[in-house]
């Protein structure tokens, strides 16, 4: 036996209750409206494919066929996009845009383009391929309606018929002379109008189902293809590369400018100070000079250490020795205790770890600045082709995947870098504690 | 050797204006004020006119050349004050906007310059009292984007080194000390330049910066 829950029950109960409503809502109504007009324009579809590609075919001994047939793909693009527009305006149904086209310079540049036109030629397999589709929805959805119609109207016009219309779906599911009852009276007149209040209920599903199928079509063949859409998430990915390997620059150039730059100005003009002090032999202040040069003394030091920090930013000069001696040292200097476990049966390429490390950096950043926590914990293992890197801390909790995109630069820098490589950052940090941050990056990229 | 000139100070590294701050009051100028961003700046010039203020490139907010901006405009306001520009990085394009409107009391230098002190406050005195001081590498960019190759090859090693000298905004004293050789020898060799390259013989310093600077960009 089947055991439903009790969610399940309800969900079907309420169904149930709606689903007599169903003809009377606009749902049921747009989908039959865009099945009418999508397969008038199918037919029109069709038949411009037919001539057109037949022409082009029958023509491809020559030079204009290939041009014909060029033309036509053009055309189906556009019959394409018509029907784009058709799915978001009656059914709501967003299809994504594909490319638009682009022709390479010159007329043999633009047929060139035209024939290998993968959007064209998708938008050739839709409308050929809904044909069927649409011959199919005639007889079995759309019949539905039409029957429904032509029983309930009966009792108007049915005076002279001794029966209502009936094809399609219909015409099989009732044997023959079903709603032909001998007698045209009142009661055979009642009976159809009830039978057409049925199908009247019944109509919407069978017209959903083939809408439904038309839908997945038009997303497999209308939308962009799968190939696009990777070339797409790669060319996002590498306008977030090379917009954070910019910004990066600018950023080293900055504390390059007001840290070490100035300090190093500073410390010439103090010398140059000095010198020129010593040079006046007449009344030499030895004091001043004295102090000139304790400063400069203090400001190349300071200098060295600004830098150290700037070039251990830029690339951890221990990251070339592996993973565990870098994130070893990022633990031991972080301001909350931090446990390190390194599990790795192979090395991950060195973008690869060092865009571990550098995530593992941030995300200590912020245990440290924002978690309130007490202890946190780093775990690096490997996964088959993937490392995964685990951040975990026990502090307030909270942060959310939304929030960190807009909170820091920093952070927005982390996600973008490890979507470059094809990784993942998952948040799982309830109010309230432990934070969980996971990183997935493939070892070699 | 420099009593009571004024001068203003707009550097956002506190590192540094206090090191100028501390240089010049040491050595006789005396500072009206050292703000760190370019509205500071315009407060402090309209209210005590300095004879002259450094003006560092970048500065809040933007950080790039928010001091070239606050310069052209301190000029258009107050065509007496001195500007010196100050920088870590030499652009020619910084220089031509600031040159643009004539080369009068206007000077523009690598902040390493600081480190020979001598030189700089020389030079801030010279834009002080009006004349120019173009950083080295100003004239050797400017030498080298010149498109009068011809005209610059006619010239013989030792006019080559006083054209540019005279295009830094330095006085024939100061080349004859430079070059250690005497003013009259400098004299002879800028008028050689003068007519080897078909320039109009101008006194005043300015001026004549102002036309080697026009012969190069031109």
């Amino acid at each position: 036996m089947i055991v439903l829950s009790e969610a399940r029950l309800n969900q079907i109960r309420d169904f149930g209750r709606s689903a007599w409503r169903e003809p009377f809502s606009s749902r049921a109504w747009h989908e039959l409206g865009f099945f009418m007009v999508s397969s008038m324009l199918t037919g029109v579809g069709f038949v411009f494919i037919a001539v057109t590609m037949g022409a082009g075919i029958a023509l491809t001994v020559t030079f204009i066929g290939l041009v014909v047939v060029a033309a036509s793909l053009r055309g189906t693009r556009g019959l394409g996009r018509f029907h784009r527009t058709l799915a978001r305006g009656f059914i709501d149904e967003i299809i994504e845009e594909p490319l638009p086209f682009s022709a390479r310079p010159g007329f043999f540049g633009w047929l060139q383009s035209a024939l290998r036109d993968r959007v064209g030629w998708r938008a050739v397999a839709y409308c050929v391929i809904k044909v069927p589709l649409s011959v199919f929805g005639v007889w079995f959805a759309f019949s539905v309606w039409v029957d429904a119609f032509f029983c309930l109207t009966y009792p108007l016009w049915g005076a002279g018929a001794t029966r209502p219309n009936e094809f399609g779906v219909v015409l099989n599911l009732f044997p023959p002379g079903f709603l032909s009852v001998q007698s045209s009276g009142f009661i055979h007149g009642l009976f159809i109008f009830f039978t057409g209040g049925l199908l009247l209920l019944l109509a919407p599903w069978p017209m959903r189902a083939v809408v439904f199928a038309d839908r997945r079509l038009m997303h497999t063949l209308l939308g962009p293809d799968p190939v696009t859409a990777r070339v797409r998430s790669l060319e996002d990915a590498r306008a977030q590369t090379v917009d954070a390997s910019a910004a990066t620059l600018r950023r080293i150039e900055r504390d390059l400018h007001d840290g070490t730059q100035a300090q190093l100005v500073a410390l010439a003009m103090q010398l140059g100070q000095a010198k020129e002090k010593l040079a006046e032999a007449g009344d030499l202040d030895i004091d001043e000079v004295r102090r000139l040069i304790n400063d400069a003394h203090g400001g190349a030091k300071e200098a060295i250490v600004e830098l150290r920090d700037l070039a251990r930013g830029i690339h951890p000069p221990v990251l070339d020795t592996g993973l565990e001696g870098a994130l070893s040292t990022l633990a031991a200097r972080s301001t909350v205790p931090v446990e390190l476990t390194v599990v790795l049966e192979e090395r991950p390429t060195h973008a690869i770890e060092a865009i571990a490390y550098f995530s593992v950096a941030e995300l200590l950043a912020n245990v440290a600045q924002h978690a309130n926590a007490s202890r946190a914990s780093v775990r690096c293992t490997q996964h088959g082709k993937w490392l995964r890197v685990v951040v975990r801390d026990d502090g307030r909790g909270g942060a959310q995947p939304a929030l960190i995109g807009s909170a820091s630069s920093g952070l927005r820098g982390l996600i973008d870098r490890v979507h470059a490589v094809d990784g993942t950052l998952e948040v799982n940090s309830p109010a309230g504690g432990p934070t969980i941050m996971t990183i997935d990056l493939p070892l070699h990229a | 050797m420099s009593d009571s000139i004024r001068v203003a100070i707009a550097e956002d590294s506190a590192i540094l204006r206090d090191g100028l701050v501390q240089l010049l009051a040491d050595r006789g100028f005396e500072i009206t004020d050292a703000v760190s961003d370019p509205e500071g700046l315009h407060e402090s010039v309209t209210r005590d006119l300095p004879d002259v203020a450094v003006v560092d490139i970048r500065m809040p907010p933007t950080f790039t050349d928010e001091g070239l901006r606050a310069a052209i405009e301190l000029r258009r306001r107050h065509p007496t004050l001195g500007i010196l520009l100050f920088s870590q990085y030499i652009e020619t394009r910084y220089a031509a906007e600031l040159l643009a409107d004539g080369a009068a009391g206007i000077g523009y230098l690598l902040k390493d310059r600081v480190a020979d002190v001598s030189d700089f406050v020389e030079a801030l005195v010279r834009v002080a009292s009006g004349g120019t001081a173009l950083d080295p590498e100003v004239v050797t960019q400017l030498l080298g984007a010149s498109r009068k190759i011809d005209s610059l090859s006619g010239l013989s090693g030792r006019e080559r080194e006083v054209l540019s000298l005279m295009a830094e905004g330095r006085s024939n004293a100061a080349i004859a000390t430079t070059l250690v050789i005497s003013e009259g020898a400098v004299e002879k060799h800028v008028a050689n330049i003068f007519t080897k390259l078909d320039l109009p013989v101008s006194q005043s310093d300015h001026r004549r910066v102002l036309a080697v600077l026009r012969f190069l960009d031109s």
